[in-house]
């Protein structure tokens, strides 16, 4: 199974905080998006391993967009 | 009459027309980014036009009824449940103790839905308004937005709760008057007052008038960041004693609330808690009647296109709206 952490708002990404490999818990913070200059938090739903970071600092997303791909 | 059991990206209490008369100490007017929308709200659920409501951004917030009441849902459709069934946008609904009410997200178009509470939002007249100022802390509910297990009441004593829920349960906006969204926002707009050709060429105001800017991530409650000007805009090399740069100028109070103002090459529209005053340009300002487009802008997405309009026209259009809101067939029930 795999899943994929997705932008819950458009904007900038300011920073992604995990790396390739690395086990997550779900909530955990996996990346932060700037928008509204506020930084948000992308928690991840599930836990899981980090397989694939699809985005790097200053990657423009939107909402929706794919960020991280967990394997669980 | 609500509880915030997940405060999403930013709920707010904001009333309309906001904390008037205090810029000249350095506070912003504050009020609904979406006035339409709020005011809409306010009617659908006999309110006054001024009541406060919840402004909602982005969505991802749920809240619980902690009491019977009435509602009105508007603005942008962020696909909201009451007790998982889809809750109608433009039309008072009745809620009891026990009820759910969950937001998803923003969608194609529109980025702010409101919530109008039969009675209006009770929260402390702070300088006259029930608004938040978020980069001021004060205002609204606590000077800060909601966050899970705030209980939001409605005014018990105001004329609207005194005549019972029956009255306005099901009242629904008609059609016609339901505003158009779009991902490309016509903002009519005034020229000056630092226009051409003292400050901008008369090809740099033809660029502000014939070209969609696309808005900022860096949007906000404060300005909403666009898309950068051409360098061909300015018609001075620099800005004399207000500084290096063509778009500084010596400090002057800004006009507010709509103000496209340039930093550098970069225009912000100034709106609802924007800065009172500064030493960059004013080169336009948004009219009254287009205000609450701008806070439905999505950031990162939408863009803004400004349309030449006099000031005869500005006062037309705002008195077309109130008009509106005095139409006999504003609702269909």
């Amino acid at each position: 199974m795999a899943y994929t952490l997705k932008a819950h708002m458009p904007g900038l990404v300011a920073r992604v905080v995990v790396e390739p490999g690395q086990n997550v818990e779900k909530d955990q913070e996996l990346a932060v998006i700037n928008c509204m200059k506020t930084e948000m938090r992308c928690l991840s739903g599930e836990a899981g391993r980090v397989d694939k970071i699809l985005v790097a600092e200053w990657d423009e997303v939107d909402i929706g967009s794919d960020m991280i791909i967990l394997e669980n | 009459m609500l509880k915030v059991v997940n405060g999403g990206i930013e709920i707010l209490v904001e009333d309309w027309p906001g904390r008037l008369g205090y810029m000249g100490l350095g506070m912003a007017a504050a009020g609904a980014m979406d006035n339409l929308a709020l005011q809409l709200g306010n009617l659908l659920v006999g309110n006054a036009l001024t009541d406060a409501g919840l402004e909602i951004a982005g969505g991802y917030c749920e809240f619980e009824a902690t009491d019977t009441g009435v509602l009105a849902l508007t603005g942008a459709d962020m696909s909201a449940a009451l007790n998982g069934t889809p809750l109608p946008l433009w039309e008072s609904v009745a809620v009891e103790k026990g009820d759910l009410l969950k937001f998803s997200h923003f969608g194609e178009k529109g980025f702010r839905a409101y919530l109008a509470l039969r009675g209006g939002v009770d929260v402390p007249v702070y300088l006259g308004s029930r608004s938040t100022c978020l980069f001021g802390s004060y205002g609204g509910f606590e000077g800060r937005k909601l966050a899970a297990g705030d209980i939001v009441t409605a005014v018990k004593d105001s004329s609207a709760a005194g005549g019972g829920t029956s009255s306005v349960t099901g009242r629904k906006l008609n059609p016609k008057y339901i505003p158009k969204y779009s991902n490309i926002w016509e903002l009519r707009a005034i020229p000056g007052p630092n226009s051409s050709p003292d400050y901008v060429t008369e090809e740099g105001m033809d660029y502000v008038f014939s070209s969609p800017m696309k808005i900022s991530h860096n949007a906000n409650r404060a300005a909403y960041r666009l898309e950068e000007v051409p360098d061909y805009f300015w018609a001075r090399k620099d800005g004399g004693k207000g500084g290096s740069h063509p778009s500084n100028i010596v400090d002057h109070g800004y006009n507010m609330r709509g103000a496209i103002n340039v930093t550098g090459n970069t225009p912000s529209v100034l709106i609802a808690d924007g800065p009172t005053l500064g030493g960059f340009v004013c080169v336009a300002n948004v009219i009254n009647a287009d205000l609450w487009k701008i806070g439905q802008g999505i950031p990162a997405r939408d863009k803004a296109a400004f349309t030449l309009v006099t000031v005869e026209d500005a006062i037309e259009a705002r008195k077309e709206r109130n008009a509106m809101f005095e139409a006999d067939d504003l609702f269909l029930s």
